[in-house]
């Protein structure tokens, strides 16, 4: 059974293939000690895919989704392109982690594709949050943090609907 | 105009025991922090800087008495070395430094400094999560204080201050506004990198909670929390040390191990402020 981690960024989705779990167990003693080091993590977790969002407008779009726990066409394309295929009538042979039960969930319903979501997962997840900029080769240091602020800005400003003026529309 | 300590030019900045810190010491001493967009208040406070007319004052001393004399003095004399001499600070590119006074009165961090707290780990270059921004009076304190090569995510549930929140980040390019339910940190996992400090003044009862849900997520391993606790929003019938030894525990419980507490006092009343580390290396025993 191979797991797989979904990992979605300001800058877009990423897919990696987890290594060695049966060594490390899951003990998560030992998982949280291999995810703090680069050089044992860079052995656990290894990139089999990234899809970086087309525009401002597209990663809003993903994001908001991704926060509602939805899967759009976009992601279901990336998952399709970069895992396994599966033969018809056959149950596939690997799994993928998720951040959140709702995403994985949804996942399921629409491709067949089985999700997990625990603490196991959320430690490696941790990891890869953390030594996200050198799993990518193309990102540059500073070019997450522009990414998310463009994103973060984007969504807050739809989130707060406000009018510019600060005049406040009165509840009747 | 609203700029400048009054008490005129004898005003000099100095570094504060907490890196990116400043104390200005003129008529009265004051917390300050070096404005990383000159020339703009966030929520009407007082900065203290270098003004042309006060630049005047001091060159009158010189025997200059309007700017064509300043022109002059300056083409025959170490410019630097006279704005040394009166405290002055400019940045390497020649823009004058700015410095806005941080009030304790309105921030919690500000009277956590002030009572003496030991680290605030906030400090230039780190990133920092920041629960419960509100407007972002105190935000835009720690976005001085991280600089511009540090970043600060900042979390509001509100939208009514949620707004004010992301005006302000508008100008500061080192703030990540974020309006969302810090009990919800899935919601906005895209939105933000791993960190190394964790600030929340949520004021609800499940804080702790919340705070142990985000560094699960954002912290480092062996990053720092700091968290102020208003003992009346968590328990307003037990004793406000109860109240802290009660979340100190719950803290203790999620691997947030506590190393220092502060009161508040005298600008908040029974609020505290506890410092500590996310899941501390065991073996320093």
């Amino acid at each position: 059974m191979t797991l797989y981690l979904l990992y979605e960024s300001a800058s877009g989705y990423a897919l990696f293939q987890a290594h060695g779990l049966d060594e490390i167990g899951q003990n998560t003693e030992a998982v949280r000690s291999s995810v703090t080091d680069i050089n044992r993590f860079g052995k656990v977790a290894k990139l089999v895919g990234f899809n970086p969002f087309d525009s401002a407008l597209d990663a809003l779009n993903q994001c908001n989704a991704v926060s509602e726990g939805q899967m759009t066409d976009e992601l279901r394309s990336f998952l399709d392109l970069s895992l396994p295929k599966v033969k018809e009538g056959k149950k596939p042979k690997f799994s993928v982690g998720v951040a959140e039960p709702k995403l994985g969930s949804h996942i399921y319903e629409v491709t067949k594709i089985p999700c997990q979501s625990n603490e196991f997962v959320l430690e490696l997840l941790r990891g890869v949050r953390l030594h996200f900029n050198t799993f990518i080769a193309n990102l540059k240091p500073g070019d997450l943090e522009k990414a998310q602020l463009g994103l973060g800005h984007s969504y807050s400003r739809a989130k707060v609907k406000f009018n510019v003026n600060r005049v406040d529309n009165m509840v009747i | 105009r609203g700029g400048g300590m009054k008490g005129g030019s004898k005003v000099t900045v100095e570094p504060h025991r907490h890196e990116g810190v400043f104390i200005a010491k003129g008529k009265e001493d004051a917390l300050v922090t070096k404005n990383l967009v000159p020339g703009e208040a966030v929520y009407n406070e007082k900065r203290v800087s270098v003004q042309f007319d006060l630049m005047i004052e001091y060159f009158t001393l010189f025997s200059c008495t309007n700017r064509a004399h300043v022109n002059i003095y300056c083409a025959q004399y170490d410019v630097d070395e006279a704005c040394r001499l009166a405290g002055w600070q400019f940045n390497e590119d020649g823009t004058k430094v700015e410095y806005r006074v941080w009030n304790p009165f309105r921030s919690k961090l500000a009277a956590a400094i002030l009572g003496g707290v030991d680290n605030i780990h906030i400090k230039p270059g780190a990133k920092v999560l920041y629960l419960g921004a509100a407007s972002g009076t105190t935000v835009s304190h720690v976005s001085d204080v991280v600089g511009p090569t540090g970043v600060v995510y900042a979390v509001e549930f509100s939208h009514r201050s949620g707004r004010d929140l992301v005006n302000m980040a508008k100008k500061r390019t080192n703030i990540i506004p974020i309006i969302e339910d810090a009990r919800h940190p899935a919601k906005y996992r895209m939105l933000v990198g791993m960190v190394d400090v964790i600030f929340a003044d949520v004021a609800q009862p499940d804080q702790a909670r919340i705070v142990a849900l985000n560094a699960s997520y954002f912290l480092k391993t062996e990053g720092h929390f700091v968290i102020s606790i208003k003992a009346n929003c968590i328990d307003s019938t037990a004793s406000a040390e109860a109240v802290f030894a009660q979340e100190v525990k719950k803290l203790q419980a999620d691997q947030l191990k506590p190393k220092e507490q502060v009161t508040l006092e005298p600008f908040e009343r029974d609020h505290a402020c506890v410092v500590g580390e996310y899941r501390a290396s065991k073996k320093k025993k």
